[in-house]
Formats: structure tokens, C-alpha cells, sequence
């Protein structure tokens, strides 16, 4: 393990940076009037000069990582694979196209960041016809990669224009091949990066890849120990302003994957306190049991309509609530955890800096007891200096 | 010719299993084995990832009977299922039936192929021929 | 306080588990009685241990298994534990043992030690002073083997792979290396107080045509993986293969290698003991000829110079045992041992020799992965094929490795898939074996290789 004693790390979030020394760290919120280098200069000027370009690493989710659209041709397989490494290479919106229904899917109409088209092992072909051409034609994109059969590389080179092709990610044993998709996609964020205005000057003060943060937060996961108090299996929730991050200890789920993880994420896009209020509430509204809960912390439906600092609490609790639900059975989902596998609970995030310990076991009490109708309790543990993402920095 | 094979749901019957694996290869079939544990919808998907001719799903203990009426239906929501050659092999009851009677229920269940506790040779051969009338060289 | 004390406080927070009394668990067992620890008896090396298996629900059922046991002259007492709380649901187990004790049926297969607790338990332990064995196969198995210490039970079998490639789909290995650390960390740490706790990996894997370099290769892994973290005894294990001279060759191997490479990593100072299983295989169905199978093993257990027999029943094929049939075994292989005199030394230095290098050179293979722990490399070497066990349903098994029996009916090796046995080695064993019949012959004789007891 490479020493810390000479690296500074920063983490450019939606809401504040931090910034960490072997010594100190700090967070300040941003000044979105400002340039992102010129806010961070001036905060944090004298500490980040005194280190080289080599040893400052930067992480980021400040604009709001990268969007995806998988076409495959099955879930168990090429859309099941394909989604778990877009989302462990902190790709943070993913929709899913299931190839034999294309015509039946409407054509976004936001800018996709990357498509990605999957499916057939290798010895096999002619998974894809004209229709997914004339899809993509109507689609607007700025990258696009195929990870499908190699026999079908050349016409889907043919008719996709600067396609990039990659080894396939379903080998001859249906087994998934992480590394190239994963690699392009880690890739992709950096490359996103330097065509962002505003993060591209970050590079003036380091010499080393921008990751995303979802992914350096997911790296660090095998080493929380070092700052946290758990006990495996657990799950970490960063609950932020757009959406909701959630990384899981792979011993919760029952799938037919074998990667260098030990922790998969995934995340709830319209889950979110900030940006995604409105989504939040409106989700809240739809669970039966969100009158009870907010009775169970004293408040009404009122606290929607409410602008104040218990509000943005309440929210944040009721987020809390609504991941959980969202991974039970009682909401199917694309995951089911074993809940009731879980001994601990990471909080990280801006939550943190809100919410107390008793007010996030309070609700997670109440999902157990209510949803699951059961006494297990796993340890709520706050990340209250938001540090565990340092430990994803070690390259 | 390709074949997708396993067993359904909770039978940890890996011996079975491999042995069906080592003699499709043996035969030269090109196999694609999902192991133990496997979902029905798992043994259709990877039918369509890799194009096989065959679907051999292998059932100890009866517990096909928990399954098979699902068989149809999702089948249905496939495309472009329909050519497949749809073959179950096992111990397909609880306790003991009529064979014939077996053979007809998974038949009616979409099963081209019924092979209740046939040795697995003979239940290979039968798959040969099926193949040579669907497929005559 | 420590990482893996605040990891023990949290497990131990379970809602299943009634308020576990840390300071008074390391009291037990720095006073317990010495006969309960089979690190003490092992030492004392006075005669080839008996140990059989079994579990039932109830405390009163397994309490009059031990009385059967200890009447037939058991050495040392097994706790098998049910199926589900070998998953970890403590709440079905539960359930099932209230339902057990309602309607006088078994409604588990074996022992909920985790619902009946540590309290009720020890005093179990103790009331018969004998050595006790926990018998489960559980990839988490941290609030288990808690449980069983408290207890009063010093013996742990299983590992992060003998417990999971012969029975899990899907389990992360990875994850199990993570819980099995836990594991023999907590043992290493109880052994300081005390005579140690004693480890043993659970040799016979999937016991369908394993050759003896795969069995040898992951029981010397896992006994290091258990070393290293300060555990001081421990017992490699196999199971009966079909022919004598072959467990006598791999008995051999086996310790030999061990001694070897307990050394390299400086803990030649932990005890390492053998252990032989009786046929883990398909029994015969006749009871007669179960029982002649049974002294077969007997024998081969004491040309092997095994320090341990786990034995099997006559009822083998019928399901789980009678305590009266499981008793009537220990009974018999106890006469077996004792009549069974004037043994010859048998060395098969050609055999031994070949088998040597094959497993060096997995071994080396596997110490040459380039990931930085020891528990890393065994998960990459698996999910390689470097180290493939056949007949593992679990899918980071690479089921590349083919093996059958030859005339002596040893296990042979006929394909090595990405196993790195020399070439030497590889063309030894195919040259053991007729492979002039088509495939399909060949797959014909190994589905009757399985059946190889049966008739």
C-alpha cells in the first residue's frame, strides 16, 4: 500500500469540496459563482501549493457523472452485465433497452453520454438488426461502444458512426469480462471531463486521472475498517442532492458474478434532497407507510410544502426509508438485498453533517420492524468526517 | 449444435449435471452449462445470447412439477424462441407415476423431449434423432 | 479497542443471540477442563482418535446421542449443525426447533447450536468431558464458531474453500476469506489462554473423483491461511479415494508437505495433525456390505498413520443415521483399531514422488500470483483454473480438470485444464489410464468410477 505522507486529496462534490492532507481535512461549501479551480485556490490555496502535480489526486461528481443507454438482447445476461459495470465504473443514470421490444421504447430526448450495445457470445451472430440502427440514428449521443458478439463488430462498425469496439463482455461459459468495458468506461469520465470547461482546469493542479467518485468511494469500501467501526456484510448509502448512491457487500445478493469487487453500486436516481426534492416527496407520497413514519417523527404531510432546515431532516429521512424499501421485496427493484444479512449501515455524504446517529436508527427501525416485521437492528455508522472516499484514492 | 443445459431450482445435483456437460462434449455438442440452481427465465435468456438448437433442462426430486405449468407463458414473451427443441430429463415426479402419464403432462407443459428416469445415453440417443429429423444433412 | 473486537461486539449483537458475556467466555476456557480440547489428546498421540458425526434438534436428543457415543467408547464427540443455520437464518432455525420440540419430529438436520445458545450448550459440553468437534459448512460462520468456543467446543472444521466450492453456487469467495479470517484470528486468540483450539479443513471437498494434488494443494492452503494468523493447531484431512495404495501415497504427501511448508512461513511450531474420513462417496445400499466398506476404511485409515477417523454408518444410504447405528460404528471401528496389529510401512516412492512435484508445482504457481495477500492469490488461482476441483457447482470453478479411475482404481488426472501439473507428471497419469476407447466410453466409465462402492 502506497503511504499517504505525501498526498493531498480532493473531492470536488455537487455541494462542497473536500480536501485532505495526511494531516488535516477540510471541507468547504462551493461558491458557484466562481470557476471550480479558482474557488478552490482561494479556500485552500496555501495547502494544495504545497504539494507536486504528481501527488494530488482528484475525485469528482460534480457534474453529474456520465449517462448510459444499454441495448441488449436478455436481463439475465447481456443487460445484467453490462449494468453492473457501467454502475462500478460510477456511471450514475443507466436505462436499459431489451433489443426484441426496441420499437416499443420512445427515443430520449437528452444528450446520452455513451450507448452501449451488448449481447451474443462470440460465437454467435446476427444478433441485431436494421431496427437498432434506425434507433440510434434518431438518438442523441456522444459516444457509443459495442461489447457484443465479435462476429457482429463489423456491421455494427458499418453502421454506427466512431464506434468503439471491445472485447465482449459474455464470455464462451456466459461468464461476465469485466476489464475492457470498465476500463473504456473509467476512461470515458476522464475524457468527459476535458471537454467540461469548468473541471479541465482541476488538471493544472494534478498530473493524475479525474475519477469519478462513486468509483474511488467504491475502492475504498474493502479498507473501511481503517476509519469505521463495521461489520460485513454492510451497506453504504450516499444519500446527495440529485441522487442516491448505494454500494452493497456482495454477499447480500444471489448472483451468477464473478469480479474483482467485493462491493457492487447502484443508483436511485430521483432520490435526492436537492435537485430531486420534488421526485423524493412524490415517491414518499406513494408508500403506505410514510403517513406512520412521519407521525413516528412527529411531523405532517405539511413538512413537504416546508423550505426549513427539519424539512430538508425529514427529507433526508424519508430517503433513508425509501432506499431501504426500494431494496426489499416490497418494492421490487433491480436489486434484493438480504436485509436482514446486513450487521451495519455506512451513512456518507452530506447527510452526515445533518442527521445524528439516533435520528438514522430511528428509521431504520422503523423499516425493519414495519417492512420486514422483524427485530434485526444493524448499526447505523456516520462517515461524519466524510473520509472514507480517501482510502479509494490509493492507486 | 449447440445445447444450453442445467438443473432448475434448488437441486444441488452437480454430479448429474456434469455428467450430461461431458457427454453432450463427448458427442460434440457445443455446451453451454449453467450449473446448478438456474432460473427458468436464465435458461431462456442464454438461449438467446448463444443461439443454441437445444434447451436440456435436468430435473431431480419431482421438483419440475413446482415450474412446468410457468414454462408456456414465459416461453411466450420471447420472440424468437420458437424453434428451439425444448428437452427435460430427470426424475420429474414425487414419489412414483405412470410414465406415460408424465410423458403427456410435460408435453402439454411445451417439453419436446420427456425423459422420466431414462438412462442418460438412451435419452441422448433420443435427442440425436429428434435432431435428425429437425435437421436432416 | 481492536478492529476485530469492535467486528466480535457487532456480530454479537444479533437479535438471536442472548447478551454475550465476553469476559466470562475467556474465564471458561482459561480454566476448562483439558479433556475438552482435542489439541490436548492429539499431543498425547496414544492412539488414532475416533470421532463420528451427528446432530439433532433437541437438547434432549443430542444429549442421548453423546450417551450412545460416549458407551461406545467415542473419542471425540461431533456437533453437526443444521442447514439453516448453516445459511445463517436464525429465525427458520428457530421456528423449526419449536416445532420439533411440539411434535416430537425432526424438523432439522442437525444441532441450531446458535438458538439453543452457549449457556444451554456448555452444560452439555462439560456434564460428558470428552473433545467436541463442530460440523457444519457455512461460509459466514463468525457467530457460529463464537457460539461453539463458548460452548466448550474446541474444535472448528471448515475453511473459506472446503466450506464453499463443494456446496455454494454463488457465495463471493472472496467474502468467505473475509469471514474465515475472522475465524481463525478469534481461535488464534482463545488459544492463548488455554491448551489451542484445533482447526481442521474438511479434506474430502466434493468427493467425486478428486486426484490428490487438488485435496493436497487446498488443505496446505488453508492450513496456511489458518497459521498465519496465529492459529497453533491444525488438521489436514482427507477423504478415503478407493484404492490403498493411493491414501497411503497422499497420507504421506500430505504430511510431508504440510511439515514443509508450515516451516517456510515460520510456524513450524503449530501442531499438524492428520485426519482420514471414512468413504464420503455413494454407500452401498446393502447394510452388510456398508459395514464391510466401513472396517475397509478402518484399515486403510491405520496404513495411512491417520491421527483421527471420521467415521461413516451402515445407514449411509438410507439417510441420516440412527444414534444406535452411529454408535454400533464407533464401537466397530474402536475393535477394528485395536485388533489391527503388525501393520507393514508401505512406501510407494514413485507415487509419492510424482504427486510431490505436482503439488509443488501448483503451489508455486499460486505463490506466484501477483496480488499482495495470500488469501488474494488463492482467489485469483481458483478463478484461473490454476486450482479447479471437479464437480463444483460454484461458478468460479473452472470444471476444466477431468479425472477417472485406472485398473488399480486410482484417481487419475486425463485432462489438467489450467491446473499447472509438469508435463512430466500429466503424461504419468494418462499413461496410468486406457484412453485408446472413444469419449463416450470414457464418459460411461466415470459415471460408474462414482458408483465405485455401490456394488
Amino acid at each position: 500500500m502506497v503511504s499517504q505522507a505525501e498526498k493531498l486529496l480532493i473531492d470536488v462534490g455537487s455541494t462542497y469540496f473536500k480536501v485532505c492532507t495526511p494531516t488535516s481535512i477540510e471541507q468547504h461549501f462551493r461558491d458557484f459563482n466562481q470557476d471550480i479551480l479558482d474557488d478552490l485556490m482561494s479556500k485552500c490555496g496555501d495547502t494544495i501549493s504545497r504539494f507536486d502535480k504528481q501527488d494530488v489526486h482528484i475525485c469528482s461528481s460534480a457534474n453529474g457523472g456520465l449517462s448510459t443507454l444499454i441495448i441488449g438482447i436478455t436481463n439475465s445476461f447481456s443487460l445484467k452485465y453490462a449494468t453492473n459495470i457501467a454502475f462500478n465504473s460510477g456511471i450514475n443514470i443507466i436505462d436499459t433497452i431489451l433489443f426484441q421490444n426496441i420499437e416499443d421504447y420512445s427515443v430520449p430526448s437528452d444528450l446520452i453520454d455513451v450507448v452501449i450495445v451488448v449481447g451474443g457470445v462470440d460465437s454467435h451472430s446476427n444478433l441485431y438488426s436494421e431496427k437498432i440502427f434506425s434507433y440510434l440514428d434518431q438518438l442523441n449521443y456522444s459516444n457509443a461502444v459495442f461489447v457484443g458478439s465479435t462476429q457482429d463488430s463489423q456491421s455494427m462498425r458499418d453502421n454506427i458512426e466512431n464506434l468503439v469496439v471491445l472485447p465482449n463482455i459474455i464470455d464462451d461459459k456466459l461468464h461476465i469480462v469485466e476489464e475492457h468495458l470498465k476500463d473504456y468506461l473509467t476512461n470515458l469520465y476522464q475524457q468527459d471531463i476535458e471537454g467540461k470547461e469548468e473541471i479541465k482546469h482541476l488538471y493544472e493542479i494534478t498530473s493524475n486521472q479525474i475519477l469519478s467518485t462513486p468509483y474511488v468511494v467504491n475502492r475504498a469500501l474493502p479498507h473501511i475498517e481503517t476509519r469505521v467501526s463495521v461489520a460485513n456484510p454492510f451497506i453504504l448509502l450516499d444519500i446527495g442532492g440529485a441522487t442516491t448512491d448505494i454500494h452493497y457487500s456482495k454477499d447480500l445478493v444471489d448472483e451468477n458474478i464473478v469480479t474483482e469487487n467485493e462491493y457492487d453500486r447502484l443508483v436511485f436516481k430521483r432520490l435526492g434532497v436537492y435537485k430531486s426534492r420534488q421526485s423524493l416527496i412524490l415517491a414518499a407520497q406513494s408508500n403506505e407507510f410514510v403517513y406512520e413514519l412521519l407521525l413516528h417523527l412527529g411531523v405532517t404531510e405539511n413538512i413537504y410544502n416546508e423550505q426549513t432546515d427539519k424539512a430538508t431532516k425529514i427529507l433526508m429521512q424519508l430517503a433513508i426509508f425509501l432506499v431501504l424499501c426500494k431494496m426489499s421485496h416490497y418494492r421490487q427493484s433491480y436489486v434484493n438485498l438480504r436485509l436482514l444479512q446486513i450487521n451495519s449501515i455506512v451513512l456518507t455524504g452530506g447527510i452526515t453533517k445533518v442527521l445524528s446517529q439516533d435520528e438514522v436508527e430511528t428509521i431504520i427501525a422503523f423499516f425493519y420492524r414495519k417492512i420486514l416485521s422483524s427485530g434485526h437492528n444493524p448499526v447505523a455508522v456516520m462517515d461524519s468526517n466524510y473520509d472514507i472516499w480517501t482510502l479509494g484514492t490509493k492507486v | 449444435m449447440k445445447v444450453v443445459t442445467g438443473v432448475v431450482g434448488n437441486d444441488i445435483h452437480v454430479v448429474a449435471n456434469r455428467l450430461i456437460d461431458l457427454s453432450l462434449k463427448a458427442r460434440g455438442y457445443e455446451v453451454y452449462n449453467l450449473g446448478v440452481n438456474t432460473h427458468l427465465e436464465e435458461f431462456f435468456d442464454a438461449v438467446v445470447e448463444t443461439g443454441a438448437e437445444v434447451l436440456m433442462i435436468s430435473s431431480l426430486n419431482g421438483e419440475a412439477e413446482g415450474w412446468g405449468r410457468e414454462v408456456k407463458l414465459l416461453k411466450s414473451k420471447y420472440k424468437n424462441l420458437d424453434d428451439v427443441i425444448m428437452m427435460i430429463g430427470g426424475n420429474l415426479v414425487v414419489g412414483s407415476g405412470n410414465t406415460e402419464d408424465i410423458v403427456a403432462r410435460y408435453r402439454k407443459y411445451g417439453f419436446d423431449l420427456v425423459c422420466h428416469q431414462i438412462d442418460l445415453n438412451t435419452g441422448l440417443d433420443m435427442l440425436q434423432s429428434t435432431i435428425e429429423e429437425r435437421f436432416p444433412s | 479497542m481492536s478492529l476485530l473486537q469492535e467486528e466480535r461486539e457487532i456480530i454479537l449483537s444479533n437479535e438471536y443471540v442472548d447478551s454475550f458475556d465476553f469476559a466470562e467466555v475467556s474465564e471458561f476456557v482459561s480454566n476448562a477442563s483439558k479433556d475438552l480440547f482435542i489439541s490436548h489428546h492429539f499431543a498425547k498421540r496414544e492412539k488414532m482418535l475416533v470421532q463420528p458425526r451427528g446432530g439433532f434438534p433437541t437438547y434432549q436428543q443430542q444429549y442421548a446421542l453423546y450417551e450412545y457415543f460416549v458407551d461406545a467408547n467415542v473419542d471425540v464427540l461431533p456437533l453437526t449443525i443444521d442447514s439453516n443455520t448453516r445459511l445463517n437464518d436464525y429465525a427458520t432455525a428457530k421456528k423449526m426447533l419449536r416445532l420439533s420440540e411440539e411434535n416430537d419430529m425432526d424438523m432439522l438436520n442437525g444441532y441450531p447450536l446458535v438458538t439453543h445458545g452457549y449457556r444451554t450448550t456448555r452444560k452439555m459440553i462439560t456434564h460428558f468431558d470428552k473433545p467436541v468437534s463442530l460440523r457444519h459448512g457455512t461460509p459466514d460462520a463468525r457467530l457460529l464458531i463464537e457460539t461453539a468456543i463458548a460452548s466448550g467446543i474446541f474444535e472448528i472444521e471448515g475453511g473459506p474453500i472446503t466450506y464453499l466450492l463443494p456446496y455454494s453456487k454463488n457465495f463471493p469467495l472472496d467474502k468467505a476469506f473475509l469471514y474465515w479470517k475472522y475465524v481463525e484470528r478469534v481461535c488464534a486468540n482463545y488459544s492463548e489462554l488455554n491448551e489451542p483450539i484445533n482447526r481442521e479443513s474438511f479434506g474430502p471437498l466434493t468427493a467425486t473423483l478428486v486426484p490428490p494434488s487438488i485435496t493436497i494443494v487446498i488443505q496446505l492452503l488453508e492450513m496456511l491461511l489458518s497459521l498465519e494468523e496465529g492459529v497453533k493447531s491444525f488438521s489436514v484431512s482427507f477423504a478415503q479415494q478407493g484404492s490403498m495404495n493411493q491414501d497411503i501415497v497422499t497420507g504421506a504427501v500430505l504430511k510431508k508437505m504440510a511439515k514443509h511448508y508450515a516451516e517456510e512461513i515460520d510456524c513450524g511450531d503449530a501442531a499438524i495433525n492428520l485426519v482420514y474420513h471414512q468413504w464420503m462417496g455413494a454407500f452401498p445400499t446393502n447394510q452388510d456390505f456398508a459395514d464391510q466398506l466401513i472396517n475397509l476404511s478402518t484399515v486403510i485409515a491405520s496404513m495411512v498413520g491417520a491421527d483421527k477417523i471420521i467415521t461413516k454408518t451402515r445407514q449411509e444410504a438410507t439417510g441420516i443415521p440412527t444414534k444406535e447405528a452411529n454408535a454400533k460404528t464407533v464401537a466397530d471401528t474402536q475393535y477394528c483399531l485395536r485388533i489391527l496389529n503388525g501393520l507393514p510401512s508401505v512406501v510407494d516412492e514413485e507415487e509419492e514422488e510424482m504427486l510431490t512435484l505436482q503439488v509443488k508445482a501448483i503451489m508455486e504457481a499460486v505463490f506466484n500470483d501477483p496480488a499482495d495477500t495470500l488469501w488474494r492469490k488463492v482467489f485469483n488461482s481458483i478463478k484461473n483454473g490454476v486450482i479447479d476441483v471437479p464437480f463444483s457447482p460454484h461458478i468460479i470453478n473452472q470444471n476444466e480438470m477431468i479425472t477417472i479411475r485406472d485398473a488399480g482404481k486410482n484417481i487419475r488426472i486425463i485432462e489438467r485444464g489450467n491446473v499447472p501439473i509438469p508435463d512430466r507428471c500429466y503424461e504419468y497419469e494418462k499413461s496410468q489410464c486406457d484412453l485408446s476407447k472413444d469419449t463416450t466410453s470414457i464418459v460411461n466409465d466415470i459415471i460408474h468410477d462414482i458408483g465405485i462402492m455401490q456394488w
